[in-house]
């Protein structure tokens, strides 16, 4: 199974109908491990196809919603592609909130909070893995149990403890809440567990300290569960409304989901077109940061210090 | 397994390590105790103080009338007959969507694992779901989905000759687990594909040289190896659902057998404006979400990986 980034080109099911149930012994191991049936190879891509499907007519639906008239929205029966297709909805909602404030509220407190949480997801994890002090075990379940005190609770007690500091439309007051991070300390603590102890040991010993080890073998290691829980963050961060909502009355602190609202509620009926357009807009830089991440969680475990 | 027999792991390494390097790990606990002191108090602050909260008597309609009730919040919250139906409706809800996902995302992940042409077209859209607003997702599939009268799914039933349902109305559960389901399945992936790519890639090539087919490969190799992904991605998965709240409020608003307890508490906080009792519901979903993450889980994992370690 190669790791190759881009896999154009890479087709890799050469099918070898003459193999005898594969119990031949072959002498390329990396051919035989990236060896599979054609018929498992067609039913393979026979159900990705029908699940891409599922998963693509709603996404489709949004950017086609997107580029309507608003006539042509509500018509029966739906209505495939836009006809004549329109960028109105997306001037609508660049011009009728001031859509680069929000994006710029949105930027500032995604970037902090999940610096925040990863930083803090990570060492938390680690000293909750890998190093010994005392009440570690009792730290980490009072960290599980908070992830599951339901958030529609905790925003009330946040609320009021923000709105006595007089934190409210304050960047602090949006971010600080939101900053405890048991998801990730979580995550990455099992995968620090997960590591073989023997390589973790050896670096020990060649003398390497608590933070060198952390850096240099310990999250090499865990890239791709780094990777992935980084970007989970970032998604949930950008896409939070509920905490946002209610701390901030308008654009000067107010991320894009609360802005898209306003769009919303701007003139009775919900006018499907720019809230569409908004939705769009507002997954574009989380895509983009996907498709650049992608790429590193691919990478897998090249970076060294590995083989045991 | 993942909760509590991992403390003995460093247990046999930390008297090296100490006698090598004590001076350097007391720095470092120096730089790590912030971060978890931090991590505790942002975490606990919060859940205290809506105990405090689920012993008081506080309507924010009667604001002059609050005081200390003791546990009649909970009396009211166990004797309603709100409970029962709403531990119901979010066992349900939360078991069918965490399944549906786990499996929708261990089966894409096993598939782009593998290098195929358009792969990354297909990461991509795999992923995208999980990107959308969830607001938005509920919108898109409310009324482009499963409206009886614009709705896809009712344009293509009237194609097939089968008979027009109104989903939301017809099936809610179905509906609100469709919903989880579709966003959900790319956050399993996500943690599965990690899980997948950081496997061993020697051992893969080993058992194959070894003549293991491909279907032995998985069950003795990979799905142990997955195991402790798939258990993260469940509970997490769980827990995350468990408090869903967007979906239910845009699908069906707690109709039909739909109302969660997540939706519940929403109602009696922010309808009711009834505080205590919200936070009383709040506590008895926090010890809920813990005797079925702890118990319940442990006794799926047992089942379901039973045949698949060494």
């Amino acid at each position: 199974m190669s790791t190759t980034a881009t896999p154009v080109g890479s087709v890799d099911e050469a099918p070898e109908p003459s193999r005898r149930r594969g119990r031949r012994r072959l002498a390329h191991g990396a051919e035989a491990a990236s060896h599979r049936s054609p018929a498992m190879t067609v039913a393979g891509y026979v159900g990705m196809l029908l699940v891409v499907l599922v998963v693509a007519v709603p996404l489709f639906w949004i950017v086609v919603t997107s580029l309507k008239h608003r006539q042509d929205i509500y018509v029966q029966p739906a209505q495939w592609l836009p006809d004549p297709a329109t960028t109105n909805n997306y001037h609508d909602v660049t011009t009728r909130i001031p859509f680069l404030r929000y994006l710029r509220n949105s930027v500032i407190i995604t970037v902090v909070l999940s610096l925040t949480k990863i930083v803090l997801g990570v060492l938390s994890a680690y000293a909750l893995s890998l190093l010994r002090f005392p009440g570690r075990g009792v730290v980490f379940v009072v960290v599980i149990a908070a992830l599951m005190v339901p958030n529609q609770i905790t925003v009330i007690s946040n609320y009021a403890l923000v709105a006595q500091l007089g934190w409210r439309n304050t960047f602090q007051g949006i971010i600080i809440p939101l900053a405890g991070v048991a998801f990730g300390t979580f995550l990455m603590r099992n995968q620090f567990l997960s590591l073989p102890t023997e390589i973790i040991e050896a670096a020990r010993l060649d003398g390497a300290g608590p933070l060198k080890l952390l850096w240099r073998v310990v999250l090499p290691m865990s890239w791709p569960t780094l990777v992935a829980f980084s970007l989970i963050t970032v998604v949930n961060e950008w896409n939070e409304y509920l905490w946002p909502f209610l701390m901030s009355d308008d654009e000067r602190t107010a991320p894009l989901p609360v802005g898209l609202t306003l769009l919303q509620n701007n003139d009775g009926v919900t006018n499907w077109g720019p809230v569409m357009a908004g939705t769009v807009l507002a997954m574009l830089p989380v895509l983009v940061l996907f498709l650049v991440l992608q790429r590193q969680m691919i990478k897998g475990l090249t970076a060294g210090a590995v083989k045991s | 397994m993942t909760m509590t027999d991992t403390d003995t792991v460093p247990a046999a390494t930390a008297t090296d390590v100490r006698r090598v390097k004590k001076g350097q790990f007391r720095a470092a606990r120096g730089l790590l105790a912030p971060a978890v002191l931090f991590l505790v108090l942002l975490t606990q602050i919060p859940f205290l103080v809506t105990i405090g909260f689920s012993l008081v008597k506080w309507n924010l309609l009667y604001p002059q009338d609050r005081g200390f009730t003791g546990l009649d919040n909970y009396a009211t919250a166990l004797t309603s007959g709100a409970l029962g139906p709403s531990i119901l409706a979010t066992v349900l809800i939360t078991a069918l969507s965490v399944i549906l996902s786990v499996l929708f995302g261990l089966l894409f992940a096993l598939l782009l694992d593998r290098p195929f042409r358009g792969r990354a077209l297909a990461r991509t859209l795999m992923i995208t779901p999980f990107l959308v607003m969830p607001a938005a997702a509920a919108l898109i599939w409310k009324y482009s989905m499963f409206d009886t009268n614009i709705g896809i799914l009712n344009w293509v039933s009237r194609s097939l000759h089968l008979p027009v349902l109104a989903w939301s109305t017809d099936h809610p559960l179905l509906t609100v687990v469709t919903v989880l389901t579709w966003q959900f399945t790319p956050f399993m992936m996500l943690i599965l594909l990690a899980g997948l790519q950081g496997q061993d890639k020697g051992i893969l090539e080993a058992a194959q040289v070894d003549g293991a087919g491909t279907w032995r490969t998985f069950t003795w190799i990979t799905l142990p190896h997955l195991r402790m992904y798939v258990e993260i991605g469940v509970l997490l998965g769980a827990v995350i659902i468990l408090q869903v709240f967007d979906p239910i409020a845009i699908l069906t608003k707690g109709t039909g057998g739909t109302k969660t307890l997540a939706y519940l508490l929403y109602e009696r906080a922010f309808i009711g404006l009834d505080v205590g009792e919200a936070a009383a519901y709040g506590v008895v979903t926090v010890i809920l979400t813990i005797i079925v993450a702890t118990v319940a889980l442990r006794t799926l994992f047992k089942v379901f990986m039973a045949g698949g370690s060494r």
